[in-house]
């Protein structure tokens, strides 16, 4: 099982160099993150296998675009989510990563693992996290996934801070709540 | 008890293989295309240019189509109704044949039938002009100051 390490050393700067061993370890780190990230919002496997493709091809070709080596993450992230908007433009789906919701309280749970789910209940949890809107889904899965800041799901999403911090305390509430009422 | 990560990573782990199998497509594509990458810059031209044409496309255009359309239809209203309003004399006049060389022969005789019509011209009195001559500069002075 991949783990997500607080402030593992990824070898950027020899992807940039153009060492094809640190870039087979950094796509090798993300292949799987950003596949469940891509097929939890898109549902086809092809489609997702493609992105990801798509998305390995453009972080090859625009590394020198990458301003700080400790965001590669966030923006190879941010590459497969641009990827998937197109995707939606290009069959003729509307904004609907950009959906409007009311402001947030403050108080915001930042641990990916607060939110715990019984083995009986993985199925429940997998259907109600595909009920919630798309906005607010994508959201929730940067911050299971790899456990992204704030900031940096803003960035990847092109979002305010604040518009994604109430996604993200809108999701959580239904999914707890859901969960609650199921028990 | 499991989080959220662990059930969405276990849920995916038969892709495994099939990325696998991409991060060594996309690994040796890219790394000859990373050899290759000078000798292919009129490609990469196009490519960017393609690329940047697509975006402005998708970017610019695309998302307010029904704007542009309705502009572009705006136009060509304007532009019908503009030749629907044209004066039909100056298309005439456009559309008729340029002057023959026998028409330009009659019009000295019809010069000719009007000045017997009207009469002879009377002589003109006008002074031939001055022929220039070249004068020193203080004469030439001189001259102004008495004028």
């Amino acid at each position: 099982m991949l783990v997500v390490a607080e402030h593992e050393q990824l070898p950027v700067p020899q992807a940039r160099a153009g060492e094809s061993s640190a870039w087979d370890t950094l796509f090798r780190r993300y292949q799987l993150p950003l596949y469940v990230y891509v097929f939890e919002l898109v549902h086809n496997e092809q489609t997702s296998l493609d992105i990801v493709q798509e998305t390995f091809i453009a972080a090859a070709r625009h590394i020198g675009s990458l301003r700080e080596d400790g965001k590669f993450g966030s923006w190879l992230f941010g590459i497969a989510h641009q990827k998937v908007i197109q995707l939606w433009r290009k069959h003729g789906g509307k904004e609907i990563l950009l959906d409007e919701i009311p402001e947030s309280p403050d108080e915001f749970e930042s641990g990916p693992d607060d939110l715990l789910v019984r083995q009986e209940q993985e199925a429940e949890f997998m259907n109600l996290l595909n009920q919630l809107p798309l906005a607010q889904r994508s959201a929730l899965l940067l911050h299971f996934v790899e456990d992204f800041s704030l900031e940096e799901i803003a960035r990847i999403t092109e979002s305010q801070i604040g518009t994604v911090k109430s996604r993200m305390h809108y999701a959580k509430r239904a999914l707890r709540k859901l969960l609650e009422e199921k028990q | 008890m499991k989080t959220p990560r662990d059930i969405l990573f276990a849920r995916h782990q038969t892709a495994a293989p099939k990325l696998d199998a991409i991060r060594r497509e996309v690994l040796a594509a890219e790394l000859n295309n990373q050899e290759t990458k000078e000798q292919s810059q009129p490609s990469n031209f196009v490519a960017w240019f393609l690329c940047c044409s697509n975006k402005f496309w998708q970017e610019l255009i695309w998302p307010s189509r029904r704007i542009w359309t309705g502009l572009a239809a705006t136009w060509i209203l304007i532009f019908v109704f503009n030749l629907s309003q044209r004066d039909p004399s100056e298309m005439m006049a456009r559309k008729s044949p340029p002057s023959s060389p026998e028409m330009i022969l009659t019009f000295p005789q019809q010069e000719r039938l009007l000045a017997e019509l009207v009469g002879p011209n009377e002589p003109q009195t006008v002074a031939p002009p001055k022929p220039f001559l070249p004068q020193p500069r203080s004469e030439g002075r001189i001259e102004i100051l008495i004028t």
